[in-house]
């Protein structure tokens, strides 16, 4: 086994994955809070994301592949697409999970609409956001590793070579670590949210 | 888009066989899932300890990322079409497993009270009652389950399955491209196509409880 | 019908039900009733063996339910809940079929009865292929009723079935299974903490109270001799005959018909009948009863001219105060024959009548809660 392959193979896998998932955070995010404002595109976005969701892995990582080329990006952006829908669609649940009553009271104190929705809202619904971060990281680590296929790299890479080559110990090197790596990150995710989840109680969203 | 179009022709057969055998990989998978995840979930209803260790259990297995299973099976089962409908079935299981227990939890007890005050021995409550209403809970897991498998198939390709994925690999090691949009295209409207079906059938289920009046 | 032999039941170290012996006859509706944690719930569902006892034995029609598959048991028991429990997923037609059909009966039959059910409380036959959340909550519970009675048990237990729903439905739901009972003569257990509820659709009422029966006894029975202070409690005491009818006050009229002594026979014939009064009261000019005047009185002085009220009147016997037991004036009332008694008040002014009339108004008052106006 050789760690000084592993090591960058790990920290390529890992950037891939959080850029993917934080470009997916800086859309989503604000897309959901855009949804609680205006219900009317609901329906076209979660049904563009819960499509997007739907299209076959390898096949999405073609077809980003034909725009940005065989490389690290491609998987960027594949991992982005994907991280759409736990992310909106939690975000989405948990916004919306305060009850009426609340946000009536808040306005009743005088609140203005930011007010309520950085003081009141969103508070609540951060463990729901969390588990939909926690759902697209653990997601993005295994599209990552798929991403080898159009010429990423990270511990994709090791599995594969390890595959082709009928070497079991090359083919561990990196499916344990990614393994490792995404239920390191289900649980302290979830573990988080858990924690946070005491003081709100949330109904509907995935988990 | 000539080109492409050039090639879904020239590939036609080949597209058709993959197509077939993407299907056949996804079906078996599929249903090996069913079979085994619905009564396990059922049985599971009983042993609500149990049950949770198991959910975890198979938690975990949902995580791993799917070319690692796959790795593992290869080396385990060697290349071919058992070792990828056996990573496949693996997959299912969670979403149908969780689907079943859930929906079989959360029939509201009043039912389960009115059932059992009636006398309806045990099987007739699973059978009249607890799945007909844990239906919609039941194939929102099969469509889960659906979806994650036509998309690994496409990945099994790299173990021998065969299937679409099989084109979209010897067009990336052709640098092919329209060889690799003929695997992908037909495997995003099947898993699309699936999608919708599934969906309109859990509708279908749920029509008569959208609107349950509070006694 | 039912029996309990020294039934005790514990979850845990906890006893909920202390050596319980209750007789069910047939035909009868029982109703238990009691605070919160008194056991009712838990000695319904014995009887269907939802939940089994630690010790004692329960029978059924004569068998020991013990022995007896629970599930057969429950079949010839009809069960009606408070959450209603209609399965949303059938019609309203399978859903009032469930048991005929779990016992084997054929379709043409189980329309039959289906039919015959609706006719029973008068729903129309439209709502047959509807579904439950179509209804409202008492059509449900009408529906829930009806599944119960299908395959024609012999019993029916029923736990708060109409705890659940607002006033109005619930009254006519009662008034429902009062007429049910006279056609049909189940043998109902019915639990319920509506003491109003209880007092009008039971024929005997088992009050209990920490696990142990306190009084069974009919309605009627329950309310004139409470077995001790807390039935007077849980009753509540203005239900109870006699408890707010201490005194004269409670039962006395205050509209009397009074006339003065110089008022001729005719005059006061015409105001006896004009006012629908056997008896007239005279007062002085400042309303100081001085006698009383009945028509047997009038008439023996033969409407001579010019004879005066005062000269026909007698001096009332006794008159009573305000204060007096309400219980012992009617019992003289009754002992001595007394159609109407005068009350007075310290100074001797007239204020008001006790009669028979006015005596079994208040008593009805007290025990249906009406409001009649004297």
């Amino acid at each position: 086994m050789n760690w000084n392959s592993i090591l960058p193979a790990m920290l390529t896998h890992l950037e891939i994955t959080f850029l993917g998932v934080l470009a997916g955070c800086v859309i989503g995010l604000p897309l959901a809070a855009l949804l609680v404002r205006t219900p009317r595109l609901q329906r076209v976005v979660f049904a563009v994301v819960d499509a997007l969701q739907t299209v076959p892995t390898l096949a999405m990582l073609t077809f980003v592949m034909l725009i940005f080329g065989l490389n690290d990006s491609t998987v960027v952006v594949t991992i982005f697409l994907y991280s759409l829908f736990p992310i909106v669609r939690n975000a989405y649940v948990g916004l919306t999970s305060v009850d009426a009553g609340t946000i009536r009271a808040g306005r009743g104190i005088g609140m203005t609409p930011l007010q309520i929705f950085t003081m009141v809202r969103f508070p609540v619904a951060t463990p729901m956001i969390l588990s939909g971060i926690r759902l697209a990281i653990v997601s993005a680590l295994g599209i990552a590793a798929t991403g080898v296929f159009i010429g990423a790299g990270g511990l994709g890479m090791l599995i594969w070579r390890g595959i082709q080559t009928r070497n079991t110990v090359m083919m561990l090197s990196g499916a344990i670590p990614v393994s490792l790596l995404a239920v390191l990150f289900e649980y302290a995710i979830g573990f988080a949210e858990k924690k946070l989840t005491k003081k709100t109680v949330h109904t509907g969203g995935i988990r | 888009m000539g080109e492409f179009l050039r090639e879904v022709v020239r590939s036609s057969d080949l597209i058709l066989t993959a197509l077939g055998q993407h299907v056949a990989i996804s079906a078996a998978a599929l249903l090996l899932g069913i079979v085994v995840a619905v009564p396990a979930g059922v049985a599971l209803t009983y042993r609500p300890k149990l049950a949770s260790a198991v959910l975890a259990l198979f938690g975990v297995v949902n995580t791993i990322p799917s070319i690692v299973l796959l790795g593992v099976a290869m080396i385990v089962l060697g290349l071919g079409f058992a070792p990828a409908v056996a990573v496949l079935f693996l997959y299912s299981l969670l979403p149908i497993l969780r689907g079943t227990y859930t929906g079989i939890r959360e029939v509201s007890p009043k039912c389960i009270k009115a059932a059992r005050g009636m006398g309806m021995s045990r099987m007739q409550m699973l059978r009249l009652v607890q799945l007909p209403l844990a239906l919609p809970a039941i194939i929102t897991g099969i469509r889960l389950s659906t979806i994650y498998i036509i998309s690994w198939a496409t990945l099994s390709a790299f173990i021998g399955g065969g299937g679409l994925g099989d084109l979209i690999w010897m067009g990336l090691q052709s640098y092919n491209f329209n060889l690799v949009l003929c695997g992908a295209i037909p495997a995003t409207i099947l898993s699309l196509l699936v999608s919708a079906l599934l969906n309109r059938v859990i509708r279908l289920s749920r029509r008569h409880r959208s609107e349950e009046v509070a006694a | 019908m039912v029996r309990f032999e020294n039934v005790s039941m514990s979850y845990a170290a906890n006893e909920v039900l202390h050596s319980l012996n209750l007789h069910i006859p047939e035909g009868k509706l029982v109703v238990l009733i009691g605070p919160s944690g008194c056991g009712k719930t838990t000695t319904l569902q014995l009887i269907n063996r939802l939940i089994v006892p630690t010790e004692g034995k329960i029978f059924v029609n004569g068998r020991d339910i013990s022995t007896v598959d629970p599930v057969e048991l429950r079949r010839g028991i009809g069960y009606v809940i408070q959450e209603i429990g209609l399965f949303p997923h059938m019609t309203i037609r399978q859903n009032i079929e469930i048991v005929p059909k779990l016992l084997g009966w054929d379709e043409k039959r189980r329309l039959e009865r289906t039919r015959e059910l609706l006719k029973l409380v008068n729903l129309d036959e439209q709502y047959l292929n509807s579904y439950p959340a179509n209804l409202s909550g008492g059509q449900q519970q009408r529906i829930g009723l009806l599944r119960a009675l299908a395959a024609e048990p012999p019993i029916i237990l029923m736990d708060e079935p109409f705890g659940a729903l607002d006033p109005i439905t619930r009254e006519s739901l009662q008034d429902e299974i009062m007429a049910l009972q006279r056609k049909l003569h189940k043998t109902i257990v019915f639990v319920t903490h509506d003491m109003d509820e209880a007092i009008k659709i039971a024929d005997i009422i088992v009050l209990m109270k920490d696990g142990v029966i306190v009084q069974a006894a009919s309605p009627e029975q329950l309310l004139s001799s409470p077995a001790n202070e807390f039935v007077e409690q849980f009753i509540g005491r203005h239900r109870l005959y006699g408890a707010k009818l201490d005194t004269v006050r409670d039962v006395m009229k205050e509209r009397v018909v009074s006339a003065s002594p110089d008022m001729s026979l005719v005059e006061s014939v015409a105001l006896m009948e004009r006012r629908q009064v056997p008896t007239l009261f005279l007062v002085d000019d400042g309303g100081r009863l001085l006698g009383q005047v009945s028509v047997e009185d009038i008439r023996a002085c033969h409407r001579a001219q010019g004879v005066r009220l005062a000269d026909v009147t007698h001096t009332p016997v006794s008159p009573v105060t305000p204060d007096d037991s309400a219980r012992e004036v009617f019992d003289r009332m009754m002992g001595e024959h007394l159609d109407v008694l005068p009350v007075v008040d310290g100074q001797g002014l007239l204020i008001g009548i006790v009669t028979r009339s006015s005596m079994v108004k208040s008593l009805a008052q007290l025990v249906w809660k009406g409001d009649g106006n004297g």
